[in-house]
């Protein structure tokens, strides 16, 4: 008998274990078919897509095998374009990380107006990548510009500067407008953290006669270091494949001077209607930025 | 293909259509009004706000005549239908409707199969009040018209300010490039240059620099369409492109038609390239320089090689999947029709000429203010892009070229300038890489 009822109570757990296994599976399902829906399927689709050579409008084409990755990687145009992204994605990202740190350690300070400097700081994340650029544009322009204006009347040149036309003029204004318009996600994140930082620390360190730079890099920078890890990650995905600012600002040019793998791939998908070639970029991009990533991770965790 | 496609069967719309009335029926709702709520798309590149209020005007007669049907009209631009029509074409959520776009483009999709036969409109309209020949351009396969024109454009006239040529002590319009430049390099000064030139990354240069190709007495390609661009003629002017950047304001290396238009009217060059629409902005936005503006032919390398007329053929088309293709058709025929066709000329005058002949004659067209007034410069407008063609279709020799829509859009004919200007390489090269690329898109 005791043998029978033990034999009942295990198949009674088993039969319990099964069930809950069964609503687990349940309730992770809906998270599993959202990410299969948005995350899994397109990606399949564009390593499927890069496999084919396919006019846009209809959709339509044939087998091409890896002839895409293979015409794109033998491409002087395909290793601009990645110079380029490298480029812009670490001069821009240099410059939001030092702004946003100096202008984070100006704002955790006591000044007057501290919360109205604070709130006018994120103005520019805010505001409308289109609505920035045509701003930009205009400060840019050769002829009605305020920047050339102002170069031209301080007697700094003689001639209009070409801002976005010429090259390097146009790379170096492309980080500049970028730096300026992200790095306020570098203060909020940095500010956040600072105001975390125990008073004790830099107490301790003050009275070990460290002065304002040793208690910098001593005390606050280790204190952030943490938060900058996933900073630097962020923003080097979002920069790293930033459209718009770019397209708008430059498109590109002049030549392919500025133009990046995500102006690549919308080339080659919309103005060359070759969807097969632009699914093949992407994915060689995404490949490069998990490259990327991964050797990132890897020195940060050392 | 839309599930609202009438090639045969009963289409998805219908079916739906019957349902619903059966369900009315069955719940004593009454019968559905006829064609109730019927949405045609309307897209197009040309929307000012003087076009705006004429397609306004057309729409509501339209939809007073055609109750239950709306007319939605959707904005795109120059630089950007090729991506927004190639999105809409692969996702099946095409417009009804699209007006103005250029020639080459009407090829590369008829091409490809995107797009409905549009004889049924010219027939609708009537082809006899057509110009003679005007609708040529979009006969792609014989006896089938992809398209029809619903504007001419002489996109490449010169444009002078009299003002400054007097002052310069210039006695007549410029007629040869070194008559031109020297013209140009006369009138520079005092914070005005002298020409307006693109040299941006962008269609604008990709179309300018075919005009001055053809100026030079050469083509891109060759009339059975073998690539011919790598020639004397087209390094000559590249030289003479390069040339003329000195003249032009720095910010030429971004400019596009809007750019290039604004730089004129402003007063900033004294030479513009461009097409009518200068006279109405000139006239609404700086009618200072209202009385010193005219316009020739753009000049050309010597007396030798004829003015070469840049008209990209404003066109209608309808997409062969877009829904209620009867009512569109009906749509796109009544953009024609009387006061609405007179209304959109009328919108931009000189700038969107007229493709009727009955339109061209018609009192009400001739009685405006500015067609009066500048009726010398948009006669000269008209007989040139009567005479005009462009890449798609480079001389009358020439076959229809259904790869010029890729070829403007893969920015290869603008890199070549830019290589030579910005980067200064040296023509031939630059034109013997560019004939290379051009092959590879005529091949593909």
């Amino acid at each position: 008998m005791p043998t029978i009822r033990a034999a009942s109570a295990s198949l009674r757990l088993r039969s319990l274990d099964a069930r809950y296994g069964l609503l687990g599976a349940l309730l992770i399902a809906p998270t599993v078919l959202v990410f299969c829906t948005v995350i899994v399927y397109p990606l399949v689709s564009a390593i499927y897509l890069g496999l084919f050579s396919i006019y846009t409008p209809t959709m339509e084409g044939e087998w091409v095998g890896l002839d895409n990755y293979r015409r794109l990687l033998a491409s002087g145009e395909f290793w601009r374009s990645l110079a380029n992204n490298l480029i812009w994605t670490a001069g821009t990202l240099t410059l939001q990380i030092v702004f946003g740190i100096l202008v984070a350690l100006m704002l955790h300070r006591n000044l007057a107006f501290r919360a109205l400097a604070r709130s006018l700081v994120l103005f520019p994340y805010f505001l409308s990548t289109v609505v920035a650029v045509l701003v930009w544009r205009w400060l840019f322009n050769d002829l009605y510009g305020v920047l050339n204006h102002l170069l031209l009347w301080a007697g700094i040149v003689d001639l209009p500067v070409d801002w976005l036309g010429s090259m390097p003029n146009a790379m170096i204004s492309l980080i500049f407008v970028g730096a300026w318009k992200y790095f306020p996600f570098v203060v909020i994140a940095v500010l956040a953290r600072l105001q975390a930082i125990p008073d004790e620390l830099y107490e301790a360190a003050s009275i070990d006669g460290a002065g304002a730079w040793a208690r910098f890099t001593d005390v606050t920078l280790p204190q952030l270091r943490d938060v900058l890890i996933v900073v630097v990650l962020l923003r080097t995905i979002w920069d790293f494949k930033e459209f718009d600012l770019i397209f708008l600002l430059t498109g590109g040019g002049p030549i392919i001077g500025t133009q990046t793998l995500p102006l690549m791939v919308y080339k080659e998908a919309f103005a060359l209607n070759q969807m097969g070639g632009a699914s093949a970029a992407a994915v060689l991009m995404m490949l490069i930025m998990l490259l990327f990533m991964s050797l990132y991770l890897s020195r940060a965790r050392d | 293909m839309s599930g609202n496609s009438s090639k045969g069967g009963i289409t998805r719309r219908a079916a739906l259509r019957g349902a619903l009335a059966l369900c009315a029926g069955a719940g004593g709702l009454g019968s559905l009004p006829a064609r109730a709520n019927t949405t045609i798309r309307w897209w197009s590149t040309q929307s000012s706000p003087e076009q705006l209020a004429a397609y306004r005007f057309q729409i509501a007669a339209f939809e007073a005549q055609h109750p239950g049907v709306q007319v939605l009209f959707e904005r795109t631009s120059d630089e950007g239908y090729p991506a927004q029509l190639a999105a809409a074409f692969a996702g099946g959520n095409v417009p009804n409707l699209v007006t103005h776009l250029p020639s080459f483009a009407v090829a590369d999709y008829w091409h490809a199969g995107l797009l409905a036969p549009f004889d049924p409109v010219i027939e609708s309209v009537g082809s006899d009040r057509f110009f003679a020949g005007t609708n040529r351009v979009y006969e792609i396969e014989p006896g089938v018209h992809a398209a029809a024109g619903i504007g001419n454009t002489a996109a490449n006239m010169l444009w002078l300010r009299t003002d400054l040529m007097q002052r310069a002590g210039i006695e007549s319009a410029p007629e040869t490039w070194d008559e031109l430049r020297a013209a140009c390099r006369q009138m520079q000064g005092r914070g005005i240059y002298g020409a307006q030139l693109p040299y941006a990354r962008n269609s604008a240069t990709s179309l300018v620099i075919v005009c001055f190709i053809h100026g030079a007495g050469g083509q891109v390609l060759s009339p059975d369409l073998d690539v011919a661009i790598d020639s004397d003629e087209a390094a000559d002017a590249l030289e003479f492109y390069r040339s003329m950047r000195e003249l032009c304001p720095p910010g030429a290396t971004g400019y596009s038609w809007g750019e290039t238009l604004s730089a004129f009217v402003s007063g900033a060059t004294a030479t513009g390239l461009y097409a009518g629409r200068v006279l109405v902005n000139v006239n609404t936005r700086n009618p200072r320089l209202a009385e010193h503006v005219t316009c020739v032919p753009f000049p050309t390398v010597s007396a030798e090689v004829p003015p070469w007329t840049f008209n990209d053929y404003p066109s209608v088309f309808i997409p062969a999947d877009a829904p209620d293709q009867e009512m569109t058709r009906r749509f796109a025929a009544w953009l024609y029709e009387g006061e609405g066709y007179i209304r959109q000329l009328h919108a931009t005058p000189g700038h969107i000429l007229p493709v009727l002949q009955t339109a061209a004659e018609d009192e009400r067209y001739l009685d405006h203010e500015l067609v009066r007034r500048y009726r010398d410069e948009i006669a000269l407008m008209s007989t040139s892009a009567a005479a005009g063609h462009n890449l798609g279709w480079e001389s009358p020799e020439h076959r229809i070229n259904v790869k010029a829509g890729a070829l403007v859009n893969s920015g290869i004919l603008a890199e070549m300038v830019q290589r030579v200007v910005l980067n200064e390489e040296q023509p031939r090269t630059v034109l013997a890489d560019t004939a290379r690329r051009i092959e590879t898109i005529m091949n593909a």
